[in-house]
């Protein structure tokens, strides 16, 4: 913004001379109003004129969809105040009524429409000197050549002329429209120069406010641009998808968006219940859940068992087992247990909301697009170079991403154009689809096994078993996730889909996969779970009974009845299992192997393999990189997968672990480093690119399926589960939600209760189930109609634009007179569908035949004398020739 | 800057400058400041080399083909008069030149004229049709050697096909038009010039 910069030093310059005199006018009262208006006034005009740079065009081209909204919306209203004034015009010449004042305004208002083309014609002398006058005061916009003396005093002119016109306006034999239509022009004329000749204050005034104006667009620009790079890893993944297309990029958006989502869960998860129960809850080794065991203290600080969230790991606050059952803690009686319970529903709430509302919305954007493909290959070669681009690198980008584009095209172009054995085809897709779901029922039996296995294990001695032995369970789900993606993929290619149905169908079946590990793993946690209750129930009566025994023994042998609590270290005192942190442990132990695996994958399966291919080619018998090993393509379907899954076990276990959400947060944040680096450094774009949209709903349905499924086991335990007796916010209570009664019971007023109480009668849940179903239905419904009507609307368009290019067509070769004729008739909706004509024999007719209504433009079958005017009003308005709302050639007289 | 290169340009020659190019006087003054500034050689015309130093030229893969719009046939010098008529076609099309007087010859920056420049830019051997020869030739500019010739020839041969009506299987300036028919070309072949 050099320019600018220089402009205003010089209009400093130019205000601090001497200013010009000018003759104050009369009437200072209006005056004064219109100083204050004609900035607004002046400052919005500006506003809207299409920003002035060639320095920074780049700029430009980042806001030029504000723009262009912006600038239509100025040419909507512009047109409009033109007809009018056309119109007016018209009128008035026909009311043939023009006194030669009247046509003195006329002149006038001509002169200073604000219409630079109009005022040209009219005199551009005039109309230059104006424009200076105008523009010196205005600050900055030219600056070259100043104001003669002269023209002042013939602006000074004008502006008294409008001045005594707004005066008079009053007296004067017009017709009221008339009249506020001139009043309206004269005051805006007043307005804008008014200030630009005004002395001393109105100017300085002026000056400032178009000033101010100019910053403010200045830095709402600015501000846009911000915006844009305030997008996190937006420059990343338009590097991504400029090399690897849109396919890939849709992961790397997919991430950032589950980023996001995790950050809101973790800032719940934390502010509410991690951080009260750290900073007023009781501190480390107070009492025996927040304590290490005096059996596990030794051990306790070890890097392996730290590693299997052991040790002091377990007695964190990374896990359920942490938290105290208090009902308030700290000063701001904060209540914990419910808390706890609320965060853990309301994730899933939110998560849900937001999977749904973002989903509703990519579906509004993706609606169109399906007849788009008109001109693909033209468009892309005519118009997809991006003429600002003025950075090499970009530059480079922009040679990748054109060429990617084009291989979308020419692999979409191939699949519309194969011809294939149906038969072969079909035969191998079932084979494809039989082999698959073997593949499926083995994993999932197998995954039953070793859960089996690791149950047996879990009962011998931890010191008994290797590494692999304890660790097997994991070990197995890794390597199933390793090894059946690849083999589906390379089945998959027996059934010949297009990418990206063949994408989604390995999705599909990959979900299948996870899902089958991720239920039996559920459904072994929940054997393990049982075993746990039970032996906890045990150890719950034997607390008990020796809780009894020793307030029996110590009153009998003090022989009083009051007993101090038993006086034993918090490390020593028996505790259950706590089924809730076992829980939590095998959540996060499972997070962490993925996030193991996952990463080794690329640093081996990438970037090891890139390593050796790129440098063992030197040496090697044949050509690494065009031959067998060759380099890895970016597994978008895994990918994606494991993402979903892995949200769905943070849904999952964020209730045991509340910790698992900011692990889940990093673990989120260095992959998309870690991937995009691995991405751009060792992997080479799929043989065939394909087009995905940048918001895909396919990833968001399965994300839904999983959170719906997640959902499942958590309030199933929060609602029939009873919570350890001596660990967790909700130890002692019956059942976990019982802190939701309690609260109710206890802290808000009776009839709140009352009402809780007769909410949950059966009699009235019952007409509540109804009346949703009823909705959904009524909704569904609705929506279907939505969508009737909108493919309706969009036929409808087609027609219509089939419809113009046979108008074109038939325009053509309409003989002139008849187009003459067609100008004279003002109002074409009235004629009566004119007879088909014979299309000449040199037109090319389109395919496209017009299914709409008869061609408007048609020739004339009805002399243009009586138009339908009523009957009954003779001395009605004359619809004039121009009426047509410009559709006619202007009126030639 | 911009005073001086006002003298340097004489009041009449802007008037017709504007006259024929519809711009302002203080775009004229503007312009011609920075044609100086481009201007190397320092003797009022500009050849190719002053344009290939523009970085956003330099790198397109068309920069030639714009640069050659810029020069009349046969000549490789351009003066200001030139340089404006050709910077012309990117003036925003305002609102009040939309519907004003149709029986007056068009303007340089109409939605037409834009086309037709955009058209003239593939078109390189000005015989107002746009070969596959010529499509081909454009391709390897814009994506260099990534796409083998044969998937380039079936790209050009599908860009025809798609566009061509005639059958003469080259597109020509009216079949380009029905093409770009829903490209907001008067937005998108628009600079914003300082007014």
């Amino acid at each position: 913004m050099l320019v600018s910069e220089e402009a205003r030093r010089r209009t400093k310059n130019r205000r601090a001379k001497p200013q010009r005199k000018a003759k104050r006018v009369s009437d200072d009262e209006e005056d004064d109003e219109d100083e204050d208006e004609a900035p607004r006034k002046r400052g919005r005009k500006k506003k809207a004129r299409p920003r002035d740079s060639d320095e920074d065009e780049e700029e430009d081209k980042r806001s030029v969809k504000g723009k262009g909204l912006k600038a239509s919306r100025r040419k909507a209203a512009k047109d409009e105040s033109d007809e009018d004034s056309e119109e007016e015009r018209d009128k008035k010449k026909k009311g043939g009524r023009a006194t030669s004042k009247k046509e003195k305004e006329e002149q006038n208002k001509e002169k200073k429409g604000g219409n630079g083309k109009e005022r040209e014609s009219k005199g551009g002398e005039k109309d230059k000197k104006k424009k200076n006058g105008n523009s010196s005061s205005s600050s900055s916009e030219d600056d070259e050549d100043s104001l003669s003396e002269g023209e002042i005093a013939a602006l000074k002119e004008q502006v008294e002329e409008k001045k005594k016109l707004i005066a008079t306006l009053r007296n004067k034999p017009w017709r009221m429209k008339r009249r506020l239509v001139m009043l309206k022009e004269a005051q805006e004329f007043v307005e804008k120069f008014e200030g630009a000749l005004g002395k001393g204050k109105g100017r300085k005034l002026y000056a400032y406010k178009v000033m101010m104006t100019k910053k403010l667009i200045k830095f709402k620009r600015d501000f846009e641009n911000f915006k844009t790079a305030c997008i996190p890893w937006e420059r990343k993944i338009k590097e991504v998808e400029s090399h690897f297309g849109s396919s890939v990029a849709s992961y790397f958006i997919f991430l950032r968006w589950m980023y996001g989502l995790n950050l809101v869960l973790f800032g719940f998860m934390f502010g509410l219940v991690v951080l009260p129960e750290a900073l007023m809850g009781l501190p480390y080794g107070s009492i025996a859940r927040k304590t290490v065991p005096r059996a596990e203290q030794d051990s306790a600080m070890d890097f392996s068992v730290l590693f299997d969230f052991g040790g002091y790991c377990k007695y964190s606050f990374l896990f359920y087992g942490y938290y105290n059952n208090e009902r308030t803690i700290g000063l701001l009686q904060f209540r914990l247990p419910l808390s706890y319970l609320l965060v853990g529903v309301g994730i899933f709430g939110y998560s849900l909301m937001v999977v749904i509302r973002t989903m509703a919305r990519n579906a509004n954007e993706g609606g169109d697009g399906g007849d788009e493909g008109e001109f693909t290959f033209s468009w892309k070669m005519f118009t997809s170079w991006d003429y600002l681009i003025g950075n090499p690198e970009t530059a480079d980008n922009k040679y990748a991403s054109i060429t990617t584009s084009f291989k979308e095209s020419i692999v979409d172009e191939q699949e519309n154009q194969k011809d294939e054995n149906i038969h072969l085809r079909r035969f191998l897709r079932v084979l494809a689809n039989v082999m698959i779901l073997c593949c499926l029922g083995g994993s999932g039996y197998l995954i039953y096994f070793v859960v089996k296995r690791s149950q047996e294990f879990a009962e011998m001695d931890n010191d008994d078993l290797s590494w692999f032995e304890k660790n097997e369970l994991e070990f197995v789900m890794s390597l199933l996730g390793l090894v059946c993606p690849p083999l589906f993929e390379t089945i998959a290619e027996l059934e010949d889909y297009h990418p990206r149905i063949a994408l989604k169908w390995q999705l599909g079946r990959i979900f299948a996969l996870f899902l089958g590990n991720l239920y039996t793993f559920l459904f072994a946690l929940f054997d393990e779970v049982t075993a746990k209750l039970e032996r906890e129930q045990s150890i719950k009566n034997a607390t008990e009974w020796a809780l009894n025994q020793y307030y029996a023994n110590y009153s009998s042998f003090y022989n009083t009845t009051n007993v101090p609590p038993p006086d034993v270290h918090p490390a020593d005192v028996i505790r259950g299992p706590c089924w809730e942190t076992g829980v939590g442990i095998e959540f996060v132990k499972l997070i962490v192997s993925d996030v193991q695996v996952s990463y080794l994958t690329i640093l081996i399966g990438d970037f090891l393999r890139a390593v050796i291919v790129r440098f063992l080619n030197y040496c090697w018998c044949w050509d690494l990189e065009a031959g067998f090993p060759s380099y890895g393509e970016f597994d978008i379907s895994g990918n994606v997968l494991g993402l979903v899954f892995n949200q769905g076990m943070i849904w999952m276990g964020a209730f045991y672990a509340p910790g698992l959400v900011g692990l889940n947060v990093l673990r989120l944040l260095t992959s998309m480093y870690y991937q995009c680096w691995a991405v751009m450094a060792c992997n080479v774009p799929h043989e065939r690119v394909f087009k995905a949209s940048r918001s895909n709903n396919f990833y968001m349905g399965l994300l839904l399926l999983v959170l719906f499924l997640s959902l499942l086991p958590v309030v199933y335990t929060i609602m029939t589960l009873p919570p350890s007796f001596d660990c967790g916010p909700f130890s002692g209570q019956e059942k976990m939600y019982d802190v939701v009664m309690e609260t109710i019971d206890q802290d808000l007023p009776a009839f709140i209760g009352n009402i809780f109480t007769y909410a949950t009668n059966p009699g009235l849940i019952m007409p509540a189930v109804l009346l949703m179903v009823l909705a959904i239905y009524y909704l569904n419904t609705v929506s279907k109609g939505y969508q009737q009507a909108n493919l309706d609307l969009k036929r409808k368009m087609q027609m219509a634009r089939d419809e113009e290019k046979n108008r074109r067509n038939n325009k053509d070769s309409t003989n002139e007179v008849m187009k003459d004729l067609e100008d004279l008739l003002p109002n074409k909706s009235l004629i009566p569908p004119p007879v088909e004509e014979e299309p000449p024999p040199g037109v090319n007719l389109q395919k496209e035949v017009s299914l709409a209504a008869p061609n408007p433009r048609g020739p004339v079958t009805r002399a243009p004398v009586a138009r339908g005017r009523p009957p009954g009003n003779p001395r009605g308005p004359q619809p004039g020739p121009g009426r047509g709302r410009g559709r006619g050639a202007p009126p030639r007289y | 800057m911009g005073s001086r290169a006002s003298t340097l340009l004489r009041e009449e020659e802007i008037e017709e400058i504007k006259k024929e190019t519809g711009f302002s006087h203080s775009q004229i003054t503007r312009l011609y400041s920075r044609f100086t500034s481009l201007d190397k050689g320092e003797n009022g015309t500009l050849s190719r080399e002053d344009f290939q130093r523009i970085p956003e030229l330099a790198i397109n893969p068309l920069g030639d083909r714009i640069i050659n719009a810029f020069f009349p046939e046969g000549e490789d010098q351009v003066n200001f008069r030139g340089f404006m008529r050709t910077l012309a076609h990117f003036r925003p099309i305002e609102d009040n030149e939309k519907s004003r007087n149709p029986t007056a010859s068009e303007p340089l920056n109409s939605r037409t004229n834009k086309l037709l420049f955009a058209f003239r830019l593939y078109d390189l051997d000005r015989d107002d049709k746009i070969s596959r020869d010529e499509l081909l030739q454009v391709l390897r500019m814009m994506v260099g050697v990534n796409i083998s010739d044969e998937q380039l020839g079936s790209i050009a041969d599908r860009t025809i096909q798609e566009a061509d009506t005639n059958g003469d299987s080259s597109i020509s300036f009216n079949e380009f038009i029905k093409v770009l028919e829903k490209v907001d070309v008067e937005q998108k072949m628009s600079i914003r010039f300082l007014h």
